[in-house]
């Protein structure tokens, strides 16, 4: 019978081997190769130790080129070496670093060519995480029940910030990074800090107090919560309850800026905004001054131009009334045919003259003052924030410009009246006899069988009057 | 500053308004000189709002006082805004 020990490439000592060395001296001995002996260690512990816990602190940590991670686990009495293949190290949802203590499962191995047992790490988890995230899960589902997460809860934050609330660590590099920035973006920004512990035992309760605090300052009208990088354990208080409420209930918009950016909080998701970093957070409370400025002037430029435009315009329609070809046309056929049309068309002519006249001076007075009112000068005078602004040219400008205007448009209103083309347009008809030499202003004047002319606005009608009414002047 | 003026934002949207109600044009030239003047006043009030903000570092005590920050808070160095002072 074949002993299947025998298939190995070395002979298996059996029970009767061991004992004393010597005291067999009968036994042959046997003398196992260096990697004979280590491959018969492997084996035991392959077997004995495939799938095992342990719990220590990580030191030496480094991950290689190959993407595997070597380090070392320990206690206060003793170590082991591990490594964590790169395909692992993809599910891990935290890195690992040296003085971290976790738990880890894996199985024992030997490294033949040192002659080291070590644990090959198939997952690590921090100490502790367990609970931990099993109370953020529970909180976050609790607080995204009650709506707070709702995107409509959402407040805009204020385009220009009177006062900004910061609340956080006086001694940490997140409220350097934040005043940093603001003053970088906006020299004069006013900023209210109201400090606070953000780590270590009740920190969440007074980093809720401060919130509460700061919400109550006056002017202050958004407020930046949060700290700078750290471990989980570090950042924990903003994933507590009373934080969350107390952001939740400022009655500000808020912006949470916790750590990393990798690094998540409930209080990132109840702040009306997350922002990665403490400095990304100044940097989205106030745009730039200068972008500020530069909307503003060219809004106020755009205002300028379209005025001047306008202005334009106006002119424009002042000339293109005064070559109306139907006013000379038309008030010329007039002059020709009879006295009281003479008349009237002299009338006329000395009414359009008159009121264009008038118009034409109401124009010139409205630029005169306008130049005078001279917007360019207005701007300046804001751009350059010159306190007093001319009295002149603000109020007594204005009235001027809007007295030029009213008479102006009173002019434009009653020439328009006074046109006979307007008139026409209006529907009226002006009625000539036969011979074009008299306007038909009385029923009288003509007899059944008559022939006259009836001018439109729009060609002319040659017309039988077929029967006459009452030569009473309608009333 | 202006009681017609609510805030900053307020005046930059209606100083938004006003230049589209220009451009559209068809207007009469009373209301759009009106527009315009009023205009000037929205932007006059933005620039004023610009430099009324102090440049100013408070601390909030625990008792609701309000203190200058020590300035080895950092905050009094570099001046880059177009403060004039």
């Amino acid at each position: 019978m074949t002993n299947s020990l025998f298939d190995l490439p070395f002979e298996e000592p059996t029970p009767e081997d061991r004992g004393p060395q010597g005291s067999a001296p009968q036994e042959p001995r046997r003398v196992y190769s260096v990697s004979q002996l280590t491959d018969r260690i492997r084996a035991l512990l392959e077997e004995r130790f495939f799938e095992i816990w342990v719990e220590g602190e990580i030191s030496n940590c480094f991950v290689a080129k190959t993407g595997h991670m070597y380090f070392t686990l320990k206690d206060t009495q003793a170590q082991i070496k591990a490594v964590m293949f790169r395909s692992a190290i993809r599910y891990l949802r935290f890195k690992p670093q040296d003085g971290l203590r976790v738990v880890a499962r894996g199985r024992l191995t030997v490294y033949d060519p040192k002659g080291e047992y070590q644990i090959v790490c198939e997952h690590l988890e921090p100490e502790g995480l367990g609970a931990r995230q099993l109370a953020f899960d529970q909180l976050k589902e609790l607080l995204a029940r009650e709506g707070l997460f709702d995107p409509r809860r959402k407040r805009a934050l204020p385009a220009l910030p009177r006062k900004i609330g910061v609340v956080t660590s006086l001694d940490g590099a997140a409220v350097r990074d934040i005043i940093k920035v603001l003053r970088r973006r906006y020299a004069n920004a006013h900023i209210v800090i109201r400090p606070t512990r953000v780590q270590g035992e009740g920190a969440a309760l007074e980093i809720a107090r401060a919130m509460a605090a700061i919400g109550k300052v006056k002017g202050v009208d958004v407020v930046i919560v949060g700290r700078g990088g750290g471990s989980i354990e570090d950042l924990w208080a903003f994933n507590e309850e009373v934080v969350a409420r107390a952001i939740a209930g400022c009655p500000v918009p808020t912006i949470a800026a916790v750590g990393h950016e990798t690094d998540v909080t409930i209080a990132d998701f109840v702040a009306d905004v997350r922002a990665p970093t403490p400095s990304a957070a100044a940097e989205i409370v106030v745009a730039r001054k200068d972008d500020f400025w530069a909307r503003i002037d060219r809004l106020g430029h755009r205002v300028e131009t379209l005025m001047q435009g306008r202005l334009h315009r106006i002119r424009a329609r002042i000339g293109a009334i005064e070559s109306r070809p139907g006013y000379a046309g038309f008030a010329t056929r007039v002059a020709m045919r009879g006295r009281r049309a003479d008349d009237l068309s002299h009338q006329l002519l000395r009414a359009v003259r008159g009121q264009l006249g008038r118009r034409e001076r109401g124009y010139q007075t409205l630029q005169l003052t306008l130049e005078r009112f001279d917007v360019r000068r207005r701007f300046g005078a804001i751009r350059t924030r010159l306190v007093g602004v001319d009295g002149r040219l603000t109020s007594s400008a204005d009235r001027r410009v809007h007295a030029a205007d009213a008479r102006l448009r009173g002019a434009a209103a009653r020439l328009e009246s006074l046109s006979p083309l307007a008139v026409l347009a209006r529907g009226y008809a002006v009625c000539w006899n036969e011979d074009r030499t008299a306007i038909i202003r009385d029923a009288a004047a003509v007899e059944r069988g008559d022939r006259v002319h009836v001018k439109l606005e729009r060609g002319e009608l040659d017309c039988a009057v077929t029967s006459r009414g009452s030569t009473e002047p309608d009333s | 500053m202006d009681s017609t003026i609510k805030d900053f934002e307020a005046a930059i949207t209606e100083l938004e308004t006003i230049v589209k109600k220009l451009e559209e044009g068809d207007l009469p030239l009373e209301t759009s000189l009106q527009l315009y003047e009023r205009g000037v006043q929205l932007s006059r009030f933005c620039h004023a709002q610009l430099e009324q903000a102090e440049r100013r570092i408070e601390i909030l005590n625990e008792r609701g006082g309000v203190s200058p920050a020590p300035a080895n808070l950092g905050a009094e160095d570099e001046s880059e805004g177009r403060t004039r002072r």
